[in-house]
């Protein structure tokens, strides 16, 4: 990678992520809220015991509310900034600026990561190989909420508009699939099972529990949720290259 | 001269359900290196639309447009490596300095850090922002935000600025420290493309100009050469000593208060100071001044599209 397009990725991330968080420590906490008002609930509705699935499904969805940030800062830059229209009109590339500011949504989350990480010692069977394969899940899920954010900033005219958005996604990949709980809670309503394998997030919730020895994963299940996992980060990252505009059409 | 900007023919039609709006039609116009030419127009005439073809944001839906010999939709990689814009209505990121916002931007350019810091320190000093290079964007004034945008595309090394609307809400001597920036970076063989509604402003800076009126290009030139183009070149001032029916059978009349104003031929002006130095009337003269040029330009083409309305309604 030339040493121009670092500069350029390592410059968003700062602008985007660093120097805010730096300035408004309060940011933290917008990302930090949801994953642990899921576990908090979890916790006190399940009376502890699906505590360990809430820890790995918190993972989940910290990741994944990188997507929805991204999403409404680049219609915040687009629109009300004009920062985009700046970025286009220099050597910066669409997808050096993705990356980096997708990078700078990571900063935001990785204190949550540390924490759930922690936790996850604590709850969960923790082994190397797993550590890896939560790694793994989790770089596809960010692939995914990145190429979704990116997308969905394409078609929004106004930053209020991602604030309509933002709660759908999450409910849609988090609230409704099982991430924070079992599949098997969702067992008195069959439909609901089924409609929730569309959720990429029901995948990768099962890859991490299964690899965190909280939930049974056989070997033709972990490698049929990769390949799911694989399909729906790749399509969304289609998706976002050809139907998302750099340049306005 | 080397042409840097070449449109042809160029045109952009912005389409929405149950609408559309022609916002620039056949366009041709050229731009040579290391001049300020001045796009001036009426809101809405299709100055921004323009820009942002020319800076690779938009895309055009007629005709072509080549920066520095490059197709603006075809090799526009090739393009952004030697442009940089600010576009009309942009605000910098609230949380950062104006140190950091320009280095920042340098960096993302592909910079080094050292290399951006100073740059970034150097440009400030020229726009006279060096007092609050380091204070939170936030707390400065919408002025000196728009400064520091200027700062952000001077500082680049962009060989074609262009700068929409730059000094909107700044104050007279604000201005005065762009256009030095502005005046440097033509003297430094860079290109601007710079679109304002201060005529004064675009008098002072510009080499060419461009008049845009309704998404077509009305005129362009050097001033003197759109001067020499408009029936009236020559404005003047008189007070008394003339009825309105002798000066409208010379010209364009309006009265300001006691004086009157003519906007007249050269021969027509000359003769008209001969006669006042007879009659001792008291008489200012000089060429037209842009705003004058102006009016005369796109009012011209405002009351011949309202002719040509009244026309079409009466048939």
């Amino acid at each position: 990678m030339p040493r121009e397009r670092l500069r350029a990725i390592w410059a968003l991330v700062s602008l985007n992520g660093l120097l805010p968080l730096r300035r408004q420590p309060l940011f933290l906490l917008n990302t930090l809220t949801s994953p642990f008002s899921f576990l908090f609930l979890i916790y006190v509705v399940s009376g502890g015991k699906l505590v360990a699935d809430a820890v790995e499904g918190g993972m989940v969805l910290t990741v994944l509310s990188i997507g929805t940030s991204l999403q409404t800062d680049l219609t915040h830059y687009k629109q009300d900034l004009k920062f985009h229209e700046m970025a286009v009109a220099s050597p910066v590339s669409a997808g050096t600026y993705v990356v980096g500011l997708a990078l700078s949504e990571f900063v935001y989350s990785l204190p949550g990561m540390v924490i759930f990480v922690i936790l996850s010692f604590f709850y969960a069977h923790y082994i190397f190989l797993g550590g890896l394969i939560v790694f793994g899940t989790l770089i596809l899920i960010w692939i995914f909420a990145s190429s979704l954010g990116f997308t969905l900033a394409t078609y929004l005219a106004d930053v209020r508009e991602t604030f309509a958005v933002s709660p759908l996604i999450s409910i849609g990949l988090t609230v409704i699939p099982p991430v924070y709980y079992p599949m098997s809670a969702l067992a008195p309503w069959p439909w609901l099972q089924v409609a929730a394998q569309i959720a990429p997030t029901t995948w990768a919730a099962n890859l991490v529990k299964g690899a965190m020895g909280l939930a049974p994963l056989s070997f033709a299940g972990g490698v049929e949720a990769v390949l799911i996992l694989l399909a729906s980060a790749g399509l969304l990252f289609l998706t976002a290259w050809k139907k998302a505009q750099w340049r306005e059409s | 001269m080397t042409e840097v900007l070449v449109a042809r023919k160029l045109g952009r039609r912005y389409r929405w359900r149950g609408g559309s709006n022609q916002a620039l039609l056949d366009v041709d116009l050229s731009v040579p290196k290391g001049v300020v030419l001045g796009l001036l127009g009426r809101n809405g005439a299709g100055k921004t639309t323009f820009v942002r073809i020319a800076a690779t944001s938009l895309m055009p839906t007629s005709g072509s447009l080549e920066v520095f010999g490059h197709d603006v939709v075809r090799e526009a990689d090739a393009v952004r490596e030697r442009i940089a814009v600010i576009p009309q209505e942009s605000r910098p990121f609230y949380w950062m300095s104006p140190t950091e916002l320009v280095a920042y931007y340098l960096r993302m350019r592909g910079e080094s850090t050292g290399a951006a810091l100073r740059q970034a320190k150097e440009t400030l000093e020229e726009l006279e922002l060096t007092r609050w290079k380091d204070t939170q964007v936030n707390r400065l004034s919408g002025g000196l935000r728009r400064r520091v945008m200027v700062a952000m595309v001077m500082a680049s090394d962009a060989e074609f600025l262009f700068l929409d609307e730059p000094t909107t809400g700044l104050d007279p001597l604000a201005r005065r420290s762009v256009w030095a920036a502005i005046r440097k970076a033509a003297k430094a063989n860079r290109t601007v493309l710079l679109t304002t509604h201060y005529l004064d402003e675009a008098e002072a800076l510009s080499d060419r100009l461009a008049i845009l009126e309704s998404g077509r290009l009305l005129a362009s030139g050097t001033p003197r050469e759109i001067a020499a183009r408009v029936r009236h070149p020559y404005r003047v001032t008189l007070e008394g000593g003339f009825s309105e029916k002798e000066l409208r059978a010379l010209g364009q009349v309006t009265q300001v208060g006691a004086k009157t104003l003519l906007f007249t031929g050269e021969q027509e002006a000359r003769e008209l100071a001969r006669v006042s130095l007879e009659k001792g009337t008291r008489i200012s003269m000089g060429p037209v001044s842009l705003e004058d040029l102006f009016v005369q330009i796109v009012g011209k083409e405002i009351s011949e599209e309202d002719e040509e309305v009244e026309a079409s309604h009466a048939a």
